[in-house]
């Protein structure tokens, strides 16, 4: 064992940064590992904005925030958890204020909110179109105010399990090369989703699921994990974020026929429908022709010059940059591409997992607040408001308990296995099998899902399991060992989509992002109102039910 | 289409350098990003370079291109391989190199550090709701609130080259996203701290930093809104400080710059004693007007009318620099399309929508 810590938080983008925070604050010895410097991290990446019940652009209130939050995940949240996050919300995003957060501002000086798709009021604190980037930088100011210790471009790759507790991690040091083991009395999983997935996807290279698969492979159940967000406004080819924030600013979406289409499928909320009602309407207008080279239209120039370059200026520079469009001239040409991961580590309202010690924050776990859809502006939310809570939690329990224990036997597996992926020399390098899963994810698990593509995408994870076994990375050396972090990334990517394909054949019904238009095209409740979990057990997931909790609300039909 | 990329490769631990050429098979769109990712999966797996986003938001891939910083996401190669240009890439500058386009950032976050990089916000109950701020008052700091600490500036900063130690513009930015936030109550302290040696009066303003940089956070600005900013303070010790004020009093009294006095006024009377023989000899050939009696510029009236214009409109800090962050985006959008901007639904463009009837359907 190398160091020892009270708190060790895995990952270090949003929710990781805001956990330290609180756990330091609480008194923990708390030390942050990532992959990526903290800022680098893929929080930066969200645009649009934060969810609060603020009040501050109309009538609001913490309540109204819950509904719209359990209709938009068509009733599989649960609904103490979205209690929460809603009426903390408010007094989480003044204290990001308090701290410095370059938030846009109204007319009396206020924190500014814009409308967002399926929500009932304009609710979602913004700046500008870069909200994600001023929060992780202010994060990231209070992180470096406190001297948290941060184990940066360290690869967190293994828990340590002692005692049946979560006691550390394992982690390959980027730079110098060679396996660390931090041990720590509890471990907090902030990394993030696995968009990655995927070929297109607004997801950065660095969201490949590393903290679900830790803690499947600790024995920890993975929730919904079928329940893969496809966000409606991503530009081809590779799937760059252009956030919702132009809708919610009044752009529109047009067909080939310059046809404001969604008329047909959300007529009362149109471009402000919750993104899996959208991304399914532009699948459908795509499929039956009515694209243009597999895009629809997003259309901002009604909005104007002065509106586009004060509020949505990122959009255009990553318009004009990477579709050469400029959208004060032209529609912006989007398709749905994969966002969000609504499902991961199965935790409690404190992040807390089945395993003592471990915890989970932010797109890696599922509490579950988003259920089958989550509404915009509600992921920024909810790493910061689980951030805490799981911060505080993590810090009072290891305040409360004392001994840690990482046995040299985890160590010494850790680098045989290491030793034996190294030492390969004949084979296949990864980045074929990575390639070939992300283009039959996209193909076979993606807005619309068939039982038969289901099945043979079950097919073809197993052989690329087995082509993974036998991987060769080329890279032998110790410094900065790109090739060999990439190779363990695909492994955690793996057994993640074995774990998304097992559900979704699972759900025979139509909820949220997982439509099954062809077999099973509605809601089921009567079946399927509950949660799918997943744990590993001999080389292969198995699949188990947990309901979903319920305290006011009923499920109702939902339309937009 | 074929792309061709000739790349510095660094093995630190065996300390040799070496450049060596590729030449890929790459889609149109590809990125320099994207070319890099090919080499490595194709041609090579020991490449390395750092990547995140793909979307110039994270600041992980700030490389060089011929000796230019970029971000490799963000820089297209179509128009490149069309040229049939081989282009060099390296690593940044001014960092030491860990490996081939990799560098040792920790100099670097090394200087954000030292610029106490958090809002001293100067209570203690911040109150239950927001700070009432408006956005006017916000905007000063709108294009420093834009930097993702990337390092292109830093890899091209001409003082830090000659001055390992200079804080450097992306961490005098950050400087200024804070001196410029009317939230934060350690100004002064601030301000003092940035005017010491290797601070805001060390930077040559070669302007490189300005335009290499990603985002238009325009670093070298915040560094003349820092300056400006101390001289309204009252800070103005430094060399640079005095310098600059020189020019102002300077104007203001005759018109002109009365260039024999500014080096008294910038260095002090007795260091600049050591220069007398110096001066002695310029002035033997004609190169310094005489002192006295001042020569008086005919027109100082508008010289002396433009300073307190500047006066009374408040503009004589940070404001004097830059005069509206909007102001500014929408010059540059001006400048960018010429004086008649097209129609945005004029016959070059897609249609604009059609009108929704009242069934609902489109008419």
């Amino acid at each position: 064992m190398d160091t020892v810590h009270d708190v060790v938080v895995v990952g270090a983008g949003c929710a990781g940064m805001r956990a330290a925070i609180e756990a330091f604050d609480a008194g923990a010895n708390v030390a942050m590992v990532s992959k990526i410097h903290p800022v680098r991290s893929h929080s930066g990446a969200a645009e649009g904005g934060i969810n609060a019940a603020l009040g501050n652009a109309s009538e609001d209130d913490p309540e109204k925030h819950a509904f719209d939050t359990v209709k938009g995940s068509d009733y599989l949240g649960d609904q103490d958890a979205i209690e929460i996050l809603c009426r903390e919300a408010p007094d989480d995003v003044y204290q990001l204020e308090h701290w410095g957060a370059v938030f846009s501002r109204t007319e009396d000086g206020r924190i500014a909110q814009r409308p967002f798709g399926a929500a009932g009021e304009p609710r979602t604190a913004y700046a500008a179109d870069i909200t994600g980037h001023v929060l992780i930088h202010v994060l990231y100011e209070q992180v470096m105010k406190r001297d948290i210790p941060t184990y940066e471009e360290y690869f967190a790759w293994k828990l340590v399990i002692d005692d049946g507790r979560c006691q550390g991690v394992i982690a390959w040091d980027l730079l110098r090369g060679g396996l660390t083991s931090i041990g720590a009395k509890t471990v907090i999983l902030a990394t993030g989703g696995a968009g990655r997935l995927y070929t297109g996807t607004t997801n950065a290279y660095a969201c490949t699921g590393d903290g679900m698969t830790m803690a499947l492979r600790a024995g920890v159940a993975l929730k919904d994990m079928e329940m893969m967000q496809f966000h409606p406004t991503t530009l081809a080819p590779t799937g760059v974020l252009i956030t919702e924030g132009c809708r919610g600013e009044g752009a529109y979406l047009l067909n080939a026929q310059a046809e404001r289409f969604l008329v047909h499928y959300a007529p009362n909320a149109m471009e402000l429908a919750s993104r899996d009602v959208i991304s399914r309407a532009e699948q459908t207008e795509i499929d039956a022709g009515r694209g243009l080279d597999g895009n629809v239209l997003l259309d901002l120039r009604h909005l104007g010059v002065e509106k586009i370059l004060e509020r949505l200026h990122g959009t255009r520079e990553l318009s004009m940059t990477f579709a050469g469009v400029d959208p004060i001239y032209e529609p912006i040409p989007v398709r749905p591409g994969a966002h969000y991961h609504m499902g991961g580590v199965d935790t409690d309202v404190w992040g807390l997992t089945s395993l003592e010690g471990l915890y989970a924050a932010g797109e890696v776990a599922c509490v579950s607040v988003h259920g089958a859809n989550r509404l915009g502006g509600n992921a920024l939310m909810e790493t910061i408001t689980f951030g805490k809570r799981v911060g505080r939690h993590a810090a009072e329990w290891s305040l409360a308990n004392t001994t840690v224990e990482v046995p040299a036997s985890a160590e010494a597996d850790a680098e045989r296995e290491l030793k034996t992926l190294l030492d390969r020399t004949d084979g296949e390098r990864p980045w074929k099998i990575r390639d070939e899963l992300a283009e039959t994810m996209h193909v076979n698990f993606g807005v619309f899902r068939r039982e038969e593509q289901m099945v043979e995408q079950g097919t073809i994870v197993q052989s690329l399991r087995e082509r993974f076994e036998r991987v060769v990375v080329e890279d032998k050396g110790e410094v900065f060992n790109s090739d060999l972090t990439q190779a363990l990334e695909l492994g955690f990517l793996l057994e993640l989509a074995e774990c998304m394909v097992v559900s979704g054949l699972a759900r025979k019904e139509s909820r949220g992002a997982h439509a099954r238009p062809y077999d099973y095209p509605d809601r089921d409740d009567e079946n399927y109102l509950r949660h799918t979990v997943v744990t590993w057990k001999g080389g292969a997931p198995e699949l188990d039910w947990k309901p979903v909790t319920m305290t006011k609300w009923q499920p109702q039909e939902r339309t937009y | 289409m074929k792309m061709a990329l000739k790349i510095w490769r660094y093995d630190a631990i065996a300390g040799e350098r070496a450049l060596k050429e590729y030449e890929v098979d790459a889609p149109d769109w590809a990125t320099l990003l994207d070319v890099l990712d090919i080499v490595k999966d194709k041609h090579d797996g020991t490449l390395a370079y750092r990547k995140s986003c793909r979307m110039m938001i994270c600041g992980s891939c700030g490389m060089r291109m011929d000796g230019a910083a970029v971000l490799a996401c963000q820089t297209r190669m179509v128009d490149i391989a069309e040229s049939g240009h081989v282009p060099v890439i390296s690593a940044m500058g001014n960092m030491p190199i860990v490996k081939d386009l990799v560098v040792d950032m920790e100099p670097f976050w090394g200087k954000i550090r030292a610029v106490t990089p958090s809002l001293q916000p100067g209570y203690v109950d911040p109150g239950e709701k927001e700070n009432i701020v408006s956005q006017e008052r916000m905007d000063p700091i709108h294009k420093e609130s834009l930097c993702i600490m990337c390092g292109c500036c830093v890899s091209e900063c001409n003082s830090m080259e000659a001055d390992p130690d200079f804080l450097g513009p992306a961490a005098l930015a950050k400087g200024m996203r804070f001196v410029g936030d009317p939230r934060d109550q350690a100004k002064v302290e601030r301000l003092q701290s940035y005017s010491q040696e290797h601070g805001i009066w060390d930077c040559t303003r070669c302007y490189f930093c300005n335009e290499r940089c990603p985002k238009g956070v325009d670093p070298r600005d915040a560094i003349a809104k820092l300056g400006a900013e101390a001289i309204k303070e009252g800070i103005d010790s430094d060399m640079g400080a005095k310098h600059a004020k020189w020019f102002v009093t300077s104007a203001k009294t005759t018109g002109w710059l009365r260039e024999t006095e500014l080096v008294p006024k910038t260095q002090g009377v007795a260091k600049s004693l050591k220069e007398v023989k110096f001066a002695m000899g310029l002035f033997k050939h004609g190169k310094v007007p005489p002192p006295v009696p001042p020569h008086v510029a005919k027109h100082v009236g508008e010289s002396r009318a433009l300073y307190d214009l500047v006066g009374r409109q408040g503009r004589d800090g940070a404001a004097g620099i830059v005069q509206s962050e909007h102001a500014l985006s929408r010059l540059e959008f001006i400048q960018e399309t010429g004086d008649d901007p097209k129609d945005p639904y004029g016959p070059d463009s897609f249609p604009a929508p059609l009108p929704i009837g009242e069934e609902g359907a489109a008419t």
